[in-house]
């Protein structure tokens, strides 16, 4: 693989010339690209709606495509409710809040707030933390790669990027073990030195490929002006890395935040993460859709935006830098 | 970063602390930079690695650690490699592997091709084409459960709109089922091998087109003896990634189907999970996880020879 990645460079731009397209292959193109995108955005628009519907929309023949929109999935995702009989439903105070209200049309009332809130304020520390890590540690080691000469530095670099070939389960009984020994199992902390490992190979390969691209005249005019090393890193190198370790940083954050098979494996309530969590969100007689839409939707708007600002460093991203364009 | 520099310092004895780090050498600063990251490496995959291959040996069960731990050779591995059930999950392993990577590489060849026509608007499209690729697969997996209902589905309903198939189930069928998590994850990642396609569409210069044009090569000739070679090396790389991924394949398809119905779409990485975690038969599931490994690692190198081998073409 280190050998892929020299693949990279190639010219971008397709710039005008002779052997432009025509406007008809243009126009067909339009229309499948298109008709491809549509058809796959069908499963995402569906799972988003979904969330606005009722129990009983969200499980009608044939499916409703159009229908009342209702805020019960989002109040089921975040709370517990029990249902009630008639006369204690009449014997309660008028409702105070329209929550209240929605779930009363049910015969029901809220016990208190669900997991999920939790689950997903787990997510948020585990993500952010994790990608702090990854992406600290990265820089510093990505630097000394692309600076400096590193004995058996090919070896290394292949070295950190193998550590991304293991299956995870081949790994978790000894992270098992280990963290149960340490006392980090269903820790926070045990979750982000986990994903941080997970990470770092990813970090380090796209910030040293971010950083070999920042001439080293730079740094050598800052050093022969009386910088040190510390200081030249953090006032040359470090302000011109910036777009190259904001999208490192994303790429780690979803990496964190998509992460299933350890969240499941390794934690069960104190640092467990949204992924495992939104599969058992469990209404009466089986899953409750809308609520299992609601927490999706919540769950993916986030890496929908990054996905959307980090458009041009996608490539990237997925290749560990082994194509830049 | 001063934190760094302001900590060593203070390891240095106060006083000339700051000076001392003045004037380090680049061969320390190179070490102290990279020795964190090799560090939690070593402590968090490779230790563990050495570990699992240790209790592949051994008869350890992690539910009952008070037992006492027995040498057993490699009993574990003669059991894994003679058992019919193993041959069976790696079939299942290498179905999903293999038409997810022919169906991805066809689709998103075509896609990238047809993108690079350069239409108007095409960069729109581009991005939300992307999108499925970079959601969580847990979570996928849990939703394609839903479009996948035999009565409410929205896929089922599509499906039967163009033909008339009645009431079927696509997870719940011993026959469907490993279609079912081609099927999704070939939506989920055909992106991927189409923005690989795209970067090596889009490096072919273009003067090679031009010199083909004045040579009179037919647009068919053009597209076998220039685009699709030069591709090739990109293309390749794409079925790397992808394929190391799919071989591992566990979150998406223990939502979607949890390895049924019966162990039809139970992939090595369920299996895995299962000895490990349910069944708890550690040494056992360790050696699985080292014979996996091996394999991943071992097809990897070899394939990444051969990529080299074609680029240099």
């Amino acid at each position: 693989m280190t050998a892929a990645a020299a693949s990279g460079a190639a010219s971008g731009d397709n710039a005008r010339s002779v052997v432009e397209p025509s406007t008809l292959s243009r126009w067909l193109a339009a229309v499948l690209v298109i008709g491809y995108a549509l058809v796959a955005l069908i499963p995402l628009v569906w799972i988003v709606l979904t969330g606005f519907k009722t129990p009983s929309d969200a499980i009608a023949y044939p499916p409703k495509v159009t229908f009342d929109a209702s805020l019960e999935g989002y109040v089921n995702l975040f709370t517990n409710r029990s249902r009630q009989p008639p006369e204690y439903m009449a014997s309660l105070p008028p409702a105070e809040t329209w929550y209240d209200t929605l779930v009363r049309k049910r015969n029901m009332v809220i016990t208190g707030p669900s997991r999920f809130a939790g689950r997903y304020w787990n997510s948020l520390i585990i993500g952010f933390g994790s990608t702090f890590l990854a992406v600290f540690l990265g820089t510093l080691a990505a630097y000394a790669f692309s600076r400096f000469k590193v004995p058996a530095k090919d070896d290394l670099l292949f070295f950190i990027l193998s550590t991304r070939m293991m299956p995870p389960i081949a790994v978790a009984i000894p992270i098992y073990l280990m963290y149960r020994t340490l006392g980090l199992s269903d820790t926070h902390l045990g979750m982000i030195l986990l994903y941080t490992a997970v990470n770092l190979s990813l970090a380090v390969w796209l910030l040293k490929g971010f950083m070999d691209e920042i001439p080293k005249e730079y740094e050598e005019a800052a050093l022969t002006d009386g910088y040190s090393r510390f200081q030249a890193f953090w006032k040359v190198v470090l302000p011109q890395a910036k777009t190259g370790i904001a999208s490192t940083a994303i790429f780690c954050l979803i990496f964190a935040w998509n992460e299933y098979a350890f969240a499941l494996l390794l934690t069960s309530g104190r640092a467990q993460t949204a992924p495992p969590f939104i599969p058992i969100i469990i209404g009466e007689g089986g899953l409750d859709w809308p609520a299992v839409g609601a927490g999706t939707t919540l769950f993916l708007l986030p890496v929908v935006i990054f996905t959307v600002l980090l458009r041009k460093h996608l490539l990237r991203g997925i290749t560990f830098g082994a194509v830049r364009k | 970063m001063r934190g760094v520099a302001v900590a060593l310092a203070a390891d240095q004895g106060a006083g000339s602390g700051v000076a001392k780090v003045r004037h380090m050498s680049d061969r320390t600063i190179a070490w102290i930079f990279i020795a964190p990251t090799i560090v939690l490496l070593l402590a968090i995959n490779i230790f563990p690695l050495l570990w699992t291959v240790y209790l592949s040996f051994t008869n350890f069960k992690a539910n009952r650690p008070s037992r006492v731990v027995e040498w057993v050779g490699t009993r574990n591995y003669e059991r894994i490699l003679g058992s019919e059930d193993v041959w069976e999950y790696l079939q299942a392993t290498a179905h999903f592997v293999g038409w997810t990577m022919f169906f991805q590489v066809v689709l998103g060849f075509g896609l990238a091709w047809l993108i690079n026509r350069q239409f108007r608007g095409h960069a729109i499209w581009t991005t939300i084409i992307v999108l499925p690729m970079m959601l969580s697969p847990a979570v996928v997996g849990v939703f394609w459960t839903y479009l996948f209902q035999p009565q409410a589905g929205i896929f089922n309903y599509i499906v039967n709109f163009f033909i008339d198939a009645g009431d079927f189930t696509m997870i719940g069928d011993v026959d469907l089922a490993p279609w079912a998590i081609v099927l999704v994850d070939t939506w989920m990642w055909t992106p991927f091998v189409m923005l690989i396609c795209l970067a090596g569409l889009r490096s072919i210069p273009d003067y090679i087109y031009e010199a083909a044009e004045v040579d009179r090569a037919s647009q068919w000739r053009q597209f076998w003896t220039i685009t699709l070679p030069m591709v090739m090396p990109f293309l390749m790389l794409a079925v790397l990634f992808r394929g190391i991924e799919n071989f591992k394949m566990f979150d998406m398809v223990v939502e979607l189907t949890s390895g049924g119905p019966g162990s039809t779409t139970e992939l090595a990485s369920i299996n895995l999970k299962r000895a490990a975690f349910e069944k708890w038969k550690t040494g056992y599931s360790s050696a699985f996880a080292v014979i996996l490994f091996v394999t991943v690692f071992g097809v990897a190198n070899i394939y990444v020879k051969v990529l080299n081998k074609v680029k240099q073409r």
